[in-house]
C-alpha cells in the first residue's frame, strides 16, 4: 500500500468516526418526547385521520381532543397550534400545558402540539441551537426538543432556488418551502410542508373550527412581537381579547394580518374557512439574530447581554432587561390569551359558550413556575 | 470569557494556520472554530461542526455539478468553439461586444441567483474571448467575478434581498426595477473599465485569423454549443414555469455534462468528472470549513457580539458601518451576511423606502463573494481564467467594489426620491 | 426528485471519496474528509 493510501484512510476513518458521532446525535433528536394526556383530554387522534395521505409519513402528528361532556355538532371549538415552528419553545410548551390541564366545561379543544413534527426532528444549520431543553417537575425532569423553523430537508429535499405560494403564486426565499407557516391552505398532491397545511385545514372545514390559534415567538428584534395578528373576521374577537389581556396586566399589541404576505394561517386560514384566525408572538431571544452564547438558559431565561445593549440603542420592539423573558411569562402569555379568547368569544356568543378550568392564570405561572403545571414520565 | 476573546482566539488561529503554516483555508476553518469551541468552553462539539457544514450541502451540489458540466463541454471542444464563433461574428464593434459578454456573464447569476452559477458557466464561456481581445488575465477573472455578482443581484432571482426581506415579512415583490436600476449601471460601467481600455489597442483582424476553427467546422455550431443551450433554457423554465419545471441548478448541470459527452470530441467522462471535483474541492472544503465556523461563532456569542456591535454605532455612522460590516462579515458568506446583518440594518433603516434598500443592501451583501478567504466569485474567476491564486484578481476588484458600494449608499440615502420618481 | 438529487450527491461524494485516494497532499486528503461527512451524513438520510 502506498504512503498517501495509509493517509488517506487514517483520514477517511476520521471523517467516518465524526459522521458517526454526530449522526448519533441528530438521530436521537427522531424520538417524540413525552406528552401527558391530561384529565382533560377524550381522545387522541392523528392529523391523518383528516387527511389520509399523511399517515405514515414524518409530517402526521398527534391531535388531542379535549371535548366537553355538554359538547354537541354545533358547539363552539378552538383549535391550538404549537410547535408550528419548533424553535420557539415557548409555543410547543404552552400546547403541551393545555392537553395536560384544560378541562372543558363547553365546547371542545383541539390541540397539535408539534404541528410540524418533521421539524422537531433536526436543527438549523449555523444557529448552534441546543437540542433540547429541560423543566423541572416536582416528579422529575420534563425534556422537550428546541427543533428547527423548517421541515427536515431529510424528509422534504431539494429546495426550490425560489419558493412559490401554491394559490397565491408570491415568490419567497427557496428555505421558505420548508416553512409550515408559509404554506396554507396547503396542497394535497403538494410538498410535505403542503401537505401539511392541507391537513391542517382539512380538519378546520370538517370539524368547523370556530377559533384558530397559531402559537409562536419572534426575535426581540422582530417588530411584530408581543402581539396578537389577527384575520379581518377574528379582528372584533381579537380586539376585545386584547383589551381584556391588558387588563390582567399583560401588555399585547394587536396587528391586523398584512393582505400582501400570503401563506400565514392568520391569513388564508380566514380566507379559506369559517374559522376565526389568530397568531400570537412572545419574544424569544434564543432564536434571535443579536443573541450572545446560544444554551438551554438562554431558551429557558431569556436573558442575553447583547439584547439589553441592543434595547438600549433602541434596536428592538419589546422591552429588554436583565432579567429577560423567562419561560414562564412567555407561557403565561399564550395561556392567557388563549383563555382569553374563550371568554371574549362566550361573553359575545353566550348560546355557543366555550369555556375550559384548570389552566393556570398568567401571574399563578410567573408566581409557581412551569414545573407544577407539567406532569414527569411515567416510569 | 468573552465573545471578543474568542473572537480574536478564533481569527487568530485562522490566521496563523492560513498565513503561517499555508495550509489550506479548509482546515484553518476547522481548526478556528475548534478553537473558538474550546474557548467558549463548549470542548469540541462534533455535532455543531457537522451540523454547521450541512448549510452549504446544496451549495456543494450546484458547484460540484457546474463544475463537471463545465469540464465536460471544455473536453467536447465545446468551449473553446464558442470563443471562436463569437469573435468572428462581432469582432468588428468590440465596445458592443464587452458590454454584450458582461450581460452574457451576468445571466445564469441573474436566473439562478447564485454568483458560483456564473461565474463557472457563463463566466467560464466568456473569458477565453475577452482574453483573445487582448484584455489581461487578472482584468478579464475581475470583469467575470463582477458578472457574478451583479447577476445575483439582477432581476428576477436575489435571493440576499429575499433572505432581507423574510426577515421581516416583505414578500419578494416589486423588487425587479430597484434590482436593474441597481446593477444595469454597474453592469455597463464594470464592462467598459475592465474591457474596453484593451480593446481599443487590439488588433481584431490578427486575432481572427489567429483562430483555430477545426473542431467547429467538424460539429457545427449548433451540435457544438447544444449542451449550454439546454442548460440555458433548462434554467429559464425553471423560472419562467416554476410550477411545471422544478430541475434545479445541480440536476440541470448534470444533464447538460451527459449531453457534452455527445456533441464533440470524444473524452473520459470519469476522469473529466473526477478533475472536476478535484478542482472544486478545496471550495467545497472551504464552505464546509466557513459553515462549522459560522455555527461555532453563533454557538459561543460571538455572531451576537459582532452584530451588535456593528449596529451601535452612533446613526451618522450608520451608512459606514453598513458599508463595512456587511462586505466583511460576506468573508464567511454573502447570504449569511444578508440574514445575519441585512435584517437587524434593514430594521434600523425602517424610515427609509423598504424594497429600494432591501435592494441596496443585498447589492453590498453581494461583495461578500469577493471577500477572503471564501472569496467564491473571485477565486472561481481567477480558476476559470487559469490564474493561480486570486490576490491579483482581488486588487482589480477593489476600486470597483468601492463604486458598488457608493452606489449602493446612494440608493439607501435618497430611496425616498427614488421611489418618487419611479 | 429526491431520489435523483440524492443520487448526484451520491456520484459527488463517489468523485470526492476518488480524489481523497489520488491526492498526495495530506492537506487536500484532510480537505476532501472534510467534505465527505455532510455528504454521507445526507445520503443516509440521518441528517
Amino acid at each position: 500500500m502506498k504512503k498517501h493510501h495509509i493517509s488517506a484512510l487514517i483520514f477517511l476513518a476520521i471523517a467516518l468516526v465524526a459522521a458517526g458521532i454526530a449522526g448519533a446525535s441528530f438521530l436521537s433528536m427522531r424520538e417524540n418526547e413525552y406528552i401527558a394526556k391530561g384529565p382533560g383530554v377524550s381522545e387522541v387522534k392523528m392529523l391523518s385521520d383528516w387527511f389520509p395521505a399523511l399517515a405514515g409519513s414524518p409530517g402526521d402528528t398527534e391531535v388531542y381532543i379535549l371535548r366537553s361532556e355538554s359538547s354537541n355538532d354545533d358547539a363552539a371549538s378552538m383549535l391550538v397550534l404549537g410547535g408550528t415552528h419548533p424553535n420557539e419553545p415557548a409555543a410547543f410548551v404552552a400546547a403541551v400545558l393545555l392537553v395536560e390541564n384544560a378541562q372543558p366545561s363547553a365546547g371542545t379543544l383541539y390541540v397539535i402540539p408539534r404541528a410540524n413534527n418533521s421539524a422537531f426532528t433536526h436543527n438549523d444549520p449555523q444557529e448552534g441551537s441546543p437540542q433540547r431543553f429541560t423543566i423541572k417537575t416536582p416528579d422529575g425532569d420534563r425534556v422537550f426538543r428546541f427543533g428547527s423553523r423548517a421541515t427536515n430537508p431529510v424528509h422534504q429535499w431539494p429546495d426550490p432556488d425560489v419558493y412559490i405560494h401554491a394559490s397565491s403564486g408570491q415568490s419567497l426565499s427557496g428555505n421558505e418551502t420548508r416553512n409550515l407557516n408559509r404554506g396554507y391552505p396547503g396542497k394535497a398532491d403538494g410538498t410535505l410542508t403542503e401537505k401539511v397545511c392541507y391537513g391542517i385545514t382539512e380538519l378546520i372545514k370538517k370539524e368547523a373550527i370556530t377559533i384558530t390559534v397559531d402559537l409562536h415567538e419572534a426575535s426581540p428584534e422582530y417588530p411584530v412581537n408581543m402581539a396578537m395578528v389577527a384575520h379581518p373576521n377574528a379582528m372584533p374577537l381579537a380586539s376585545e381579547t386584547v383589551i381584556g389581556l391588558e387588563m390582567q396586566d399583560i401588555a399585547i399589541g394587536l396587528e391586523p394580518s398584512p393582505v400582501n404576505l400570503r401563506g400565514l394561517t392568520h391569513r388564508e386560514l380566514g380566507d379559506f374557512t369559517d374559522t376565526l384566525p389568530v397568531l400570537m408572538e412572545t419574544p424569544n431571544a434564543s432564536q434571535g439574530r443579536l443573541r450572545g452564547k446560544t444554551d438551554e438558559a438562554l431558551v429557558l431565561t431569556g436573558i442575553d447581554p447583547w439584547y439589553v445593549k441592543a434595547e438600549k440603542l433602541g434596536r428592538l420592539y419589546v422591552p429588554y432587561d436583565g432579567n429577560g423573558h423567562p419561560i414562564e411569562e412567555r407561557v403565561g402569555r399564550h395561556v392567557a390569551g388563549i383563555a382569553e379568547l374563550a371568554f371574549t368569544w362566550t361573553l359575545n356568543n353566550p348560546e355557543r359558550p366555550l369555556e375550559f378550568s384548570g389552566l393556570p392564570s398568567y401571574a399563578e405561572l410567573l408566581d409557581t413556575g412551569l414545573g407544577i403545571w407539567l406532569k414527569a414520565p411515567e416510569q | 470569557m468573552s465573545e471578543l476573546l474568542i473572537f480574536i482566539i478564533m481569527v487568530g488561529v485562522f490566521a496563523a494556520v492560513s498565513f503561517a503554516l499555508k495550509w489550506p483555508v479548509s482546515i484553518s476553518m476547522l481548526l478556528a472554530a475548534i478553537a473558538g469551541a474550546l474557548a467558549g468552553g463548549e470542548g469540541i462539539p462534533i455535532r455543531h461542526l457537522v451540523e454547521g457544514s450541512f448549510g452549504y450541502v446544496d451549495t456543494i451540489l450546484t458547484i460540484s455539478t457546474a463544475m463537471i458540466f463545465m469540464n465536460a463541454f471544455k473536453e467536447s471542444g465545446g468551449l473553446e468553439s464558442l470563443s471562436t464563433a463569437v469573435i468572428r461574428r462581432f469582432h468588428k464593434i468590440p465596445a458592443l461586444l464587452v458590454i454584450l459578454l458582461m450581460l452574457v456573464a451576468m445571466f445564469p447569476g441573474m436566473i439562478t441567483g447564485s454568483s458560483s452559477a456564473a461565474v463557472l458557466t457563463a463566466g467560464a464561456v466568456v473569458a477565453p474571448i475577452l482574453v483573445l481581445m487582448g484584455i489581461p488575465a487578472a482584468q478579464v477573472a475581475a470583469f467575470i467575478a463582477m458578472a457574478g455578482i451583479l447577476g445575483m443581484i439582477a432581476p428576477p432571482v436575489n435571493v440576499p434581498a429575499m433572505i432581507i426581506g423574510g426577515g421581516i415579512d416583505m414578500p419578494y415583490v416589486g423588487f425587479e426595477i430597484p434590482l436593474l436600476l441597481l446593477t444595469m449601471p454597474l453592469a455597463i460601467l464594470s464592462a467598459l473599465w475592465f474591457g474596453y481600455r484593451y480593446i481599443k489597442k487590439t488588433d481584431m483582424k490578427k486575432v481572427l485569423a489567429a483562430l483555430d476553427s477545426t473542431t467547429l467546422d467538424k460539429y457545427g455550431a449548433f451540435r457544438l454549443f447544444s449542451p449550454v443551450i439546454l442548460v440555458l433554457v433548462l434554467m429559464v423554465a425553471d423560472r419562467a414555469f416554476p410550477r411545471y419545471s422544478n430541475l434545479g441548478m445541480p440536476l440541470i448541470f448534470t444533464i447538460g455534462a451527459f449531453l457534452a459527452f455527445f456533441t464533440g470530441k470524444r473524452f473520459n467522462v470519469l476522469n473529466a468528472a473526477k478533475l472536476a471535483v478535484e478542482q472544486a474541492l478545496p471550495v467545497l472544503g472551504i464552505l464546509v470549513g466557513v459553515g462549522m465556523f459560522i455555527q461555532i461563532m453563533t454557538l459561543t456569542g460571538v455572531r451576537g457580539f459582532i452584530v451588535v456591535n456593528a449596529l451601535s454605532v452612533p446613526p451618522a455612522l450608520l451608512y459606514l458601518a453598513i458599508a463595512v460590516s456587511i462586505p466583511l462579515f460576506g468573508a464567511v458568506s454573502a447570504f449569511g451576511s444578508a440574514s445575519v446583518l441585512g435584517v437587524p440594518f434593514l430594521l434600523a433603516l425602517l424610515q427609509q423606502d423598504q424594497i429600494i434598500t432591501a435592494a441596496a443592501l443585498s447589492l453590498i451583501c453581494a461583495l461578500g463573494d469577493f471577500m477572503p478567504p471564501t472569496a467564491l466569485s473571485a477565486i472561481f474567476a481567477a480558476q476559470v481564467v487559469g490564474i493561480k491564486g486570486y490576490g491579483s484578481t482581488l486588487k482589480k476588484l477593489i476600486i470597483p467594489s468601492l463604486v458598488v458600494v457608493a452606489w449602493a449608499l446612494i440608493f439607501i440615502i435618497f430611496s425616498k426620491q427614488i421611489r418618487g420618481m419611479l | 426528485m429526491k431520489i435523483i438529487y440524492l443520487t448526484i450527491l451520491a456520484a459527488v461524494l463517489g468523485l470526492c471519496l476518488w480524489n481523497l485516494f489520488s491526492a498526495k497532499k495530506p492537506s487536500l486528503q484532510a480537505t476532501a474528509a472534510m467534505v465527505i461527512v455532510p455528504l454521507l451524513l445526507r445520503l443516509f438520510l440521518i441528517n
